[in-house]
């Protein structure tokens, strides 16, 4: 039994082929992955894959809100300690979410709070979640899938 | 509402949830990847849970 080629299952699932990006490929998809990193699930949008840019919008971000709903810290850049800075970049891949809630000055984290270490894990995880949605955005916008 | 047990739940839900969604492309395969995934997390937690057990605090 053969595999069935990527085409035929785009045909079986109905899904649209990448868009044609008339400059280089790997410019359009890093503004792809850009847009997906900023707002969770446009750059799925922008690609035509309604379904899954409408789940991450909605999952990503309020994955993000509950973490700090449930007293989570938003770690800053710290090269002095390198656990809250793997921490700090992995929150960094929220996106606009985090960068709005760093400006309203949310997210300070209460240590004694029975939900902070909760809270980090979502807002951590969140990130790092986005991240794998935007290599996925680019990976699309090449054509790789 | 604030016990452990939500929260992981609800921290496997949308784990599950999003990658569910990331690797499949049909509805059909995605919500069984997603149950999958959901009761795959549930149940190594628990297991865990059971395993750590007899261990004292």
């Amino acid at each position: 039994m053969g595999r069935k080629s990527r085409e035929s299952r785009r045909v079986r699932v109905g899904v649209k082929p990448p868009q044609a990006f008339t400059g280089p490929g790997s410019g359009r998809a890093v503004v792809v992955a850009t847009i997906a990193w900023m707002i969770p699930g446009c750059g799925h949008f922008w690609l035509g894959r309604h379904q899954k840019g409408i789940v991450f919008l909605i999952a990503l971000p309020v994955m993000f809100a509950i973490g700090l709903g449930f007293e989570g810290r938003l770690f800053s850049f710290e090269a002095s300690q390198p656990l809250a800075l793997l921490a700090a970049i992995a929150e960094f891949g929220n996106g606009l979410p985090y960068l709005i809630a760093v400006g309203c000055g949310i997210g300070e984290g209460r240590v004694v709070a029975e939900t902070f270490e909760y809270g980090n894990t979502f807002v951590i995880v969140s990130g790092l979640l986005n991240m794998l949605v935007c290599l996925d955005a680019y990976d699309v916008a090449l054509g790789r899938k | 509402m604030e016990s452990h047990f939500f929260s992981m739940l609800l921290f496997a839900g949308f784990v599950s949830l999003v990658f569910s969604v990331l690797m499949k492309d049909e509805p059909g395969d995605q919500l069984r990847l997603g149950v999958t995934l959901f009761i795959s997390f549930v149940g190594a937690a628990v297991a865990l849970g059971w395993i750590f057990f007899p261990f004292p605090l």
